[in-house]
């Protein structure tokens, strides 16, 4: 361990817990489902990093969005981020979910995937190598030592504006919003 | 313990793409026939012809439906629908023959039986069709939604449906959640 970060443990022993094990669950969307057996498995062994596959969302606080967004797999992304606990982060992999990549003129999907859930870190590249998830991770680390990954914050303050988005696509959604629809919300 | 059994091929016999010519040639009028390389098989046929041309066909050792597909000539003013036959049941694999059938509708009133009296798995090729470009299939009561979830006012996959404008009006509309503060 890291002599230099004794002091953090001790001063904010909740957020590093929450730094060193992200438990991930992954939305397999498109193609970069096919890198991420490698990373979870003995080759590149992502568990060094504190990440784990779990089996729902319900258990998991980093959700990868591994692919091109289609309108049917936005509903289902919202209803699995809804569904996480807090804190939670999600992170955006490869191209597609950034601008829309090799889709940018396709009917039937969405382009920029930050407009609808709120994504605290994008992995560039179509597909990004296992070593780029374990950087995005590390990088996920300072942004979460900076206070910085507030993704799960914002959804909630901004919760009225995201709901408009999804609306526009979507249509009318069939569950209640999650959070009251009021302009902002005071966060702790 | 019960004992594996391979199933006996019985319809098994052998056929060569030259004899099929000759009889769906005498059988069917109105149809062209080509044969290309490697037994391959092209029919164009009359959108009328495809049931019985299809059963016939079942009849012969053609037992499987590969795929179904569709082709936008939008500057014929045309569409064109493919099915793919092949066969499981010919013992000899060398003279196992790929079939081709197609024919043509109009952009119009595209209309054309299903062929699912014949081929079950007829279904989901024609609803994806149905979804995609708009071609109805008589005689298929579960042209239901498939796959797209939004409603499109021409069927996507047809030419005449211009995604870069469909993008523009819909994707590109929808502003960053930090720009509708201000």
């Amino acid at each position: 361990m890291d002599r230099n970060q004794i002091k953090k443990w001790f001063k904010f022993p909740a957020q590093m817990g929450h730094k060193y094990s992200l438990w991930v669950t992954y939305f397999c969307t498109g193609c970069g489902i096919i890198e991420i057996p490698p990373t979870i498995t003995a080759r590149w062994d992502a568990e060094r990093f504190g990440v784990i596959p779990v089996a729902t969302p319900r258990h998991a606080n980093l959700f990868l969005i591994t692919g091109y967004v289609s309108v049917k797999t936005l509903k289902a992304i919202i209803k699995s981020y809804e569904m996480m606990p807090d804190p939670k982060y999600v992170v955006g992999f490869g191209s597609c979910p950034i601008n829309g990549g090799m889709y940018w003129d396709s009917y039937n999907t969405i382009k920029h995937l930050d407009r609808y859930i709120p994504v605290d870190g994008w992995i560039a590249g179509c597909m990004p190598r296992p070593e780029a998830i374990i950087i995005g991770v590390t990088h996920l680390w300072t942004l979460i030592d900076k206070g910085m990954a507030s993704g799960y914050k914002k959804y909630r303050e901004k919760y009225k504006y995201y709901r408009e988005n999804q609306e526009k696509v979507l249509g009318k959604l069939e569950w209640q919003p999650l959070f009251p629809l009021k302009e902002s919300e005071e966060v702790k | 313990m019960a004992t594996f059994v391979p199933i006996k091929r019985k319809r098994g016999s052998k056929m060569s793409a030259n004899k099929l010519q000759e009889e769906i040639g005498s059988l069917f009028k109105n149809i062209t026939l080509k044969i290309a390389k490697n037994n391959r098989i092209f029919i164009l046929a009359q959108k009328e012809q495809i049931l019985d041309i299809l059963s016939f066909l079942k009849n012969k050792g053609f037992d499987h439906l590969e795929l179904i597909s569709c082709v936008d000539w939008i500057k014929k003013n045309q569409f064109e629908i493919v099915y793919i036959l092949t066969s499981y049941l010919l013992e000899d694999e060398k003279s196992r023959i790929h079939l081709i059938l197609k024919t043509r509708v109009s952009r119009e009133n595209p209309e054309i039986m299903s062929a699912l009296p014949i081929f079950e798995n007829a279904e989901f090729y024609e609803r994806e069709i149905y979804e995609l470009f708009g071609v109805n299939f008589d005689g298929n009561n579960r042209l239901i939604p498939l796959f797209l979830d939004r409603e499109y006012k021409i069927p996507p996959f047809r030419k005449d449906f211009d995604t870069r404008e469909y993008v523009k009006n819909l994707y590109d509309s929808i502003l960053p959640v930090e720009d509708k503060n201000k």
